[in-house]
């Protein structure tokens, strides 16, 4: 749920924010009847154009619709932009996704989110045309905001934000791709990727108390159930955002059922692989050849092995009787050479 | 079309040069439509807030953009980011912008980043935020190779004017 939207009680003449329109002014509730049913509404003009919107009165806070920040959340913004801490996301795919979320959220934290991620990644890089029109829709949000939660025009919000983005007298530094790395620790195992995953076996020559951890959390999964795996990815989600802190301490707390205790001496068993158990071999069936792939070869008819190899191309044309016999001779005498 | 207004007296050849440049870089007429006096209840450094509001007898239709031109110094605003530095101010999405050439020696030497502020501003006007693009007018004008770059926009930028331009009423 966005922030701030737990209870929201609007009145005609209420500032509030629509998620990816803007300032609204809220200029009627009225009751309107509907396929027979009888819906309150609320009425909404966008203060950039005049656009009007009507939201039906049980849906205004799933929607996301929230009043108009106050100073305190524009200070924390300002706080967060000056901030040196964020780092962007190389993963285009995850930057995508998160963004989006964070639009359709509306909130105005995850707005400057935005707008300071694509910022850092455009001293890497210049960004393409999509993320561009991103950072421009997600600027032209959080200015109007911070315009209507100060109360000043939307010049200065703006100049006001780039005076924290692009301090005066400075040029804007050029990163570099191994700034934007993850730390030791914050690689593939907080995206909660086991070794199955990675298309990695149990085979790997690991130290044997690390050989330990994606025993216990495989079974801890499998027997979670189906059932929390759907409840698991937001907290997965956000533990793989969360820096590494280091040390078993640190580790977000898993989820699910406990892990039953192991008998003794199952220690050493190797980790649990999974999908379909191989087949139990025939005995004696060890020397046997690995299995070819591909059709298997016609079975040869006796005393063919000598038979010459198919010729290309077209076959010859038919030759009267009489001089068959002595062509026979003759390709049989030319095969037997080319076969030597 | 864009309305160049002067506040002091420029040269009417560099006048005519920013106008061409405007028409270049907008694709929409841009003339000199005389100078006006600066009410006399401001004093320097000008606001320019309160310039664009308290400026009357400025004949423009509906859709056209005003852009004055003064050589005196707009004053400094205090926001919540700091204290920003002003060549220019515009109301955004509206139709009044300003320029100051103040720190200028005059408009023929000191012409590119006159021009560029110009293009800044009158963006601003038709929706334009600042770019990331350090070449392009509407990055922010207080760093420092803002003055050294040509009075042209980026792709988006150019893109998105024109794009407004084809929305406006008339």
């Amino acid at each position: 749920m966005p922030e701030g939207s737990a209870s929201l009680q609007l009145a005609v003449g209420d500032r509030v924010v629509y998620p990816n329109q803007g300032v609204c002014r809220v200029s009627a509730i009225e009751v309107k009847e509907v396929a027979g049913q009888k819906l309150t509404f609320v009425t909404m003009h966008r203060e950039e154009d005049g656009a009007k919107v009507m939201v039906p009165q049980t849906k205004v806070i799933s929607i996301g619709v929230r009043k108009v920040a106050g100073p305190e959340d524009v200070k924390q913004v300002f706080e967060f932009l000056r901030s040196d801490s964020d780092k962007a996301d190389l993963d285009w795919k995850m930057r995508a996704r998160t963004n989006q979320d964070r639009m359709a959220q509306g909130g105005l934290i995850g707005m400057a989110e935005v707008v300071k991620g694509l910022q850092v990644l455009s001293e890497l890089r210049p960004l393409p045309t999509k993320e561009r029109e991103l950072y421009d829709n997600a600027r032209h949000l959080l200015v109007s905001e911070i315009a209507a939660a100060l109360n000043t025009s939307d010049c200065n919000a703006e100049d006001a934000i780039d005076l924290v983005l692009f301090p005066p007298g400075r040029e804007r530094p050029k990163r570099t791709a191994a700034e934007f790395a993850p730390r030791p620790g914050e690689g593939d195992e907080d995206l909660g990727l086991d070794a199955d995953l990675l298309g990695l076996d149990g085979e790997l020559d690991l130290p044997p108390d690390e050989e330990e951890a994606p025993a216990e959390e495989e079974e801890s999964s499998e027997e979670a159930g189906e059932e929390d795996e759907e409840a698991e990815e937001k907290p997965r989600k956000k533990a793989a955002a969360m820096p590494a802190e280091g040390g078993a301490e640190g580790a977000p707390k898993k989820r699910g059922r406990p892990p039953k205790p192991k008998p003794e001496g199952a220690e050493a068993a190797a980790p649990k692989k999974r999908g379909r158990p191989p087949k139990p071999k025939p005995e004696g069936a060890e020397a046997a050849a690995p299995k070819k792939r591909g059709r298997p070869p016609k079975p040869k008819p006796e005393g063919a092995e000598a038979a010459a190899p198919k010729k290309r191309g077209r076959p010859p044309k038919a030759k009267p009787a009489e001089t068959e016999a002595e062509d026979q001779d003759a390709d049989l005498d030319d095969d037997i050479e080319a076969d030597e | 079309m864009i309305r160049v207004v002067t506040l002091d007296s420029f040269d009417e050849k560099q006048i005519a040069k920013l106008c061409q440049t405007l028409y270049t870089a907008f694709g929409v007429g841009s003339e000199h439509s005389g100078q006006k006096e600066v009410p006399a209840d401001l004093s320097d450094p000008l606001d320019a807030e309160k310039l664009l509001t308290e400026m009357k007898g400025i004949r423009a239709y509906e859709d056209d953009k005003v852009l004055f031109i003064t050589s005196r110094k707009l004053k400094e605003r205090e926001l919540a980011g700091g204290k920003a530095p002003t060549p220019g101010f515009a109301q955004y999405n509206k139709s009044r912008a300003i320029i100051s050439t103040h720190g200028f020696k005059d408009l023929e030497t000191s012409f590119k980043p006159v021009a560029r502020n110009a293009l800044q501003q009158i963006g601003h006007l038709w929706g334009l935020h600042h770019c990331l693009d350090p070449r392009c007018s509407m990055y922010p004008p207080w760093t420092p190779s803002f003055s050294s770059g040509e009075p042209t926009f980026c792709t988006f930028c150019r893109d998105k004017s024109e794009q407004k331009l084809r929305l406006a009423k008339s």
